[in-house]
């Protein structure tokens, strides 16, 4: 196992230099004037020849990359045009609301997507089968921004169910403010018992977290039938079943255990989909996270910014794969394989 | 995203494929519905001016006595801000949308196949290097690459294609590696290599005929898939610029109006919807004629 981790880490350690590298590829050599891409459109030539100085574009690439890394790793990510800050700062800030969107996201996504992938096993070739393959299809298929577009005219405009955008009701501010501990709102409206801005809060995420959780919800009940059926024809399920255990025993208890596995693997990916699914979430409902900063910052060729948010999710990326290689070597050692 | 499972113990011939689709599809009532959904793709994209009723303002003219119409009769899509029939401008969307999508998957097909047959094949170094360069472009989450592709080219539709085939070529890589890694072993490669048949040669004639089955059966669900991330790029606003009749560049035209004026957003959405659906219920079809066990 400690052979198996060191592997992983090194491996993982490769992945990330390569992923520096072309990142200072795309920010210093692919743009014809890097200088004047860094420092945004409206920049002046005495402007552009500043900032050429001090990304050091003069020297040779080898001396820029070395430079460009040990700012990356002194936590110096430029500052962002936009806003004047830093840029690493401002995504340390905004991290907690994307990541409880995702949270709630993914705590809709794998039970729901684990209970249909079992049913949809359970009656392989007849009707819930067919239907869990067609809503997984439809999952997968849905433009997450479209999707998002839709749920609020049918929960704000038609039902007058749920808000429309943000994160919390701004009003609260002035009745039930609510205290900066962690940054996530869920979190810190229940450790100060803070009712009513708890509910509301819950009320603020249901809809983009519906709108995150559809693809993940597909892309979990596909692989969970997939693995539940090969589940289903081992030989202990088979032995079990001429034992006279009965159906229910056998696919929660035996069969659900096994397939859950590399189910994994699929939860994984989802996360790393919500990566990137969260921007479009984001940006539909105004939500003030990594997203909607991430697309300012396309948008308004915010360059440092754009740059920061591909390494940082590219990072992110990398260390959820670990995390879940690693899950899975736990759970089943026969994937321990050293190649 | 189910690229790197497929087995490659499922290489069948690229004929007996086909067939076997052929014989499938009619007792599939999914994959027919999509079969079916993708002809009427291509033809409104190869006959849409023919076919749209208001074909100037598909293309961009506007209208402006007749801005923000709801669905009629007379506009059963409704009209835009500029008076434009949207279901003439959805009409007109399928033919960037479908062209775009084969550039990408096109383009990704002949950087990846190529490199990663050339990988299988040769193995050793080659392969290791090749191998590795994948996995970097992999490790990027979905999109996010294309992200910054464009942001580092400027945005554009073509920029935006560029980007898209940059980030989906390693899949084809893998792909056509698996494939190429088992035919090596087989009979007919050893015999022609024994004859003294360059390797090259071997590749052309040989590995990548005989890959083209899982290969074909991953474009066509990346072609939906490509609809869908290149509508994603446009609503972001990386994409398409105005007017052109872009599905995702109007949707995000339509996002301020949502609350009244749904009618602007919400179609050319569900143009992307069922686009994407249609070529994933054939996709998924086609999967499972490939690895019936569905282990995948």
């Amino acid at each position: 196992m400690t052979r198996f981790l060191l592997h992983r880490l090194a491996g993982s350690a490769i992945v990330l230099l390569g992923l520096s590298v072309i990142t200072f590829a795309l920010a210093r050599v692919v743009p014809s004037n890097p200088a004047a891409v860094y420092i945004g459109p409206k920049a002046r030539p005495e402007d552009i020849e500043r900032v050429a100085r001090e990304l050091g574009l003069d020297q040779p690439l080898p001396i820029q990359y070395l430079t460009y890394m040990r700012d990356m790793l002194t936590g110096d990510w430029g500052i962002s045009i936009g806003t004047k800050r830093p840029v690493l700062d401002e995504i340390i800030v905004r991290l907690p609301a994307t990541l409880e969107l995702i949270f709630a996201a993914m705590v809709l996504a794998i039970p729901a997507g684990i209970l249909l992938g079992v049913l949809s096993a359970r009656w392989q070739h007849r009707p819930p089968d067919l239907a869990v393959r067609l809503i997984s299809i439809v999952g997968v298929s849905l433009p997450a921004f479209w999707l998002g577009l839709l749920l609020q005219v049918l929960f704000f405009r038609t039902l007058h169910l749920l808000p429309l955008t943000g994160r919390v009701d701004p009003d609260l501010r002035f009745t039930a403010p609510i205290a900066d501990l962690t940054g996530f709102h869920m979190l810190d409206t229940l450790v100060t018992g803070n009712w009513v801005a708890m509910q509301d809060v819950a009320l603020h995420l249901v809809l983009p977290a519906l709108t995150l959780a559809a693809y993940p919800i597909g892309l979990i009940a596909r692989m969970t039938r997939a693995s539940m059926l090969e589940a289903l024809g081992q030989d202990y399920v088979r032995a079990a079943r001429a034992a006279g255990i009965a159906d229910r025993l056998i696919i929660y208890r035996l069969a659900l255990k096994n397939a859950l596995i590399p189910v994994t693997t699929v939860v994984g990916l989802t996360l790393a989909y919500s990566l990137t699914g969260t921007f479009f979430v984001e940006v539909v409902y105004s939500w003030p996270g990594l997203g909607t900063f991430a697309v300012k910052g396309l948008l308004n060729l915010d360059y440092p910014v754009v740059m920061g948010i591909t390494l940082f999710g590219a990072t992110g990326y990398v260390v959820i794969n670990l995390a879940v290689d690693l899950a899975q070597s736990w759970l089943d050692p026969r994937t321990r394989l050293v190649a | 995203m189910t690229v790197e499972v497929l087995r490659p113990a499922a290489i069948t011939p690229r004929a007996g494929l086909v067939r076997r689709f052929r014989r499938s599809v009619l007792s599939d009532p999914l994959a027919l519905t999509g079969l079916i959904v993708i002809g009427l793709l291509v033809v409104l994209a190869v006959l849409g001016p023919w076919i749209a009723p208001y074909p100037d303002q598909g293309e961009g003219q506007s209208n402006v006595p007749a801005r923000m119409l709801a669905p009629s009769l007379e506009h059963p899509f409704g009209t835009d801000g500029l008076g434009r029939d949207m279901l003439s401008r959805v009409i007109f969307g399928a033919r960037p949308a479908l062209a775009v999508s084969l550039l990408v998957v096109g383009l990704a097909i002949l950087i990846g196949v190529p490199l990663g047959a050339l990988a299988g094949y040769r193995r050793g170094r080659l392969d290791a290097v090749i191998m590795r360069i994948t996995d970097l472009f992999l490790a990027f989450p979905p999109l996010l690459l294309a992200m910054a592709i464009v942001a580092a080219l400027g945005p554009g539709l073509e920029h935006a294609a560029l980007a898209l085939a940059i980030s989906w070529w390693p899949w084809y890589a893998r792909l056509a590696r698996g494939t190429a890694l088992s035919l090596r072993e087989r009979a007919f490669v050893e015999a022609a290599r024994s004859m003294g048949v360059g390797d090259l040669a071997i590749l052309r004639r040989h590995v990548v005929p005989n890959s083209l089955a899982p290969i074909l059966v991953q474009a066509t669900i990346d072609i939906g898939t490509v609809i869908l991330a290149a509508g994603s790029l446009a609503f972001l606003g990386l994409g398409a610029s105005p007017p052109a009749p872009d599905w995702g560049l109007m949707v995000a035209d339509g996002r301020t109006f949502i609350l009244d004026q749904w009618w602007l957003s919400a179609f050319p959405g569900l143009a992307i919807f069922v686009a994407v659906l249609a070529f994933n219920l054939v996709g998924d079809l086609l999967l499972d004629l490939l690895d019936p066990r569905g282990t995948r």
